[in-house]
């Protein structure tokens, strides 16, 4: 009996009705979630955009080789994880759960690849003299600020991530979580990649310097 | 997300080919010489078919009722285009700077 068959039983039938997006509430959740962080991603977005237009000496210090270069194997390797995450849940919807589980660790595996370039490149521009509040090259010092901090608040969703992925997966596993976990914490995963594609060109991108 | 209906896996590594290929061509664009609102326009309007793709097929909302995205989607899109009002003041900012 579904649950709204239930409530109906009980004379709750007009207390409880069937959701309008015919998904869990789990599931609904995870969509408002995104909706909120999605405003929250576009509005430093927004916010890192007025201080490079408003500033008359914003830099453009990125190298094709190693900073771009780096950037795009950074956006393949999340691009892949989106994929592996797919295959994930797809595997999890039609019962096969040592399949699922195997993507997912792949799935964990490219996130954590991403993290470690991540760090790596923040390391490398550490060394260069670069922080929240300082320019090295001698430009608007709000460079460094907005690109640590807008970095710094993906790779915090994509550490997120890989915790959730891994606490899912030993849940799916024990049968402590079942296959609907898997999907809303896949949705969470892709949303974190699709953030990512705005973060690459903004952030990136449009601060490579000339060849 | 009702799996009956979605395509086959082959289809998405297809999109994900796609999208990698995508990226491929930003960077491109990045060393062509255009001007930074071109360079800016081509990668912003590659950025959003990119989101686009992502969110249709990897978040699945092709497949889950179209009031999820008439909901989510247009009222994110109403509060990202509302923030559009900045532009006048980081000009009117960048012009006190050259002064």
């Amino acid at each position: 009996m579904s649950e709204s068959a239930a409530a109906i039983s009980h004379g709750l039938g007009a207390t409880i009705e069937p959701s309008p997006y015919g998904m869990q509430s789990k599931k609904l959740t995870m969509w408002l979630f995104i909706a909120s962080d999605a405003i929250t991603f576009g509005a430093i977005l927004f916010a890192y955009s007025y201080l490079r237009v408003g500033s008359a000496n914003w830099s453009r210090p990125f190298q094709f080789s190693p900073s771009i270069a780096n950037a795009l194997v950074m956006t393949g390797v999340l691009l892949t994880s989106g994929l592996t995450m797919l295959f994930a849940v797809s595997a999890a919807k039609q019962g096969q759960k040592p399949t699922s589980l195997k993507w997912m660790g792949a799935t964990i595996l490219l996130g954590v690849v991403f993290a470690a370039l991540h760090l790596r490149e923040w390391f490398h521009m550490f060394s260069e003299g670069w922080s929240l509040s300082k320019n090295p090259t001698g430009g608007s010092v709000m460079f460094g600020a907005t690109f640590f901090s807008i970095t710094g608040l993906h790779l915090l969703h994509v550490i997120s991530g890989v915790l959730a992925l891994i606490v899912v997966s030993i849940g799916f596993q024990t049968k402590w979580l079942d296959e609907n976990h898997v999907e809303t914490t896949g949705l969470y995963w892709h949303f974190v990649d699709l953030v990512w594609m705005f973060v690459f060109p903004l952030l990136y991108l449009m601060n490579a310097s000339p060849r | 997300m009702n799996a009956n209906h979605t395509p086959a896996m082959k289809f998405f590594v297809l999109v994900w080919i796609g999208l990698l290929c995508m990226a491929g061509i930003e960077v491109f664009i990045t060393y062509q010489g255009f001007s930074t609102h071109t360079q800016l326009a081509m990668l912003l309007v590659l950025a959003l078919i990119e989101a686009g793709i992502g969110l249709l097929y990897f978040m699945h909302l092709k497949y889950d009722r179209p009031v999820l995205l008439w909901t989510f989607v247009l009222s994110i899109v109403f509060v990202l285009l509302m923030m559009n009002q900045i532009w006048p003041d980081a000009y009117r900012m960048v012009s006190i700077g050259h002064h």
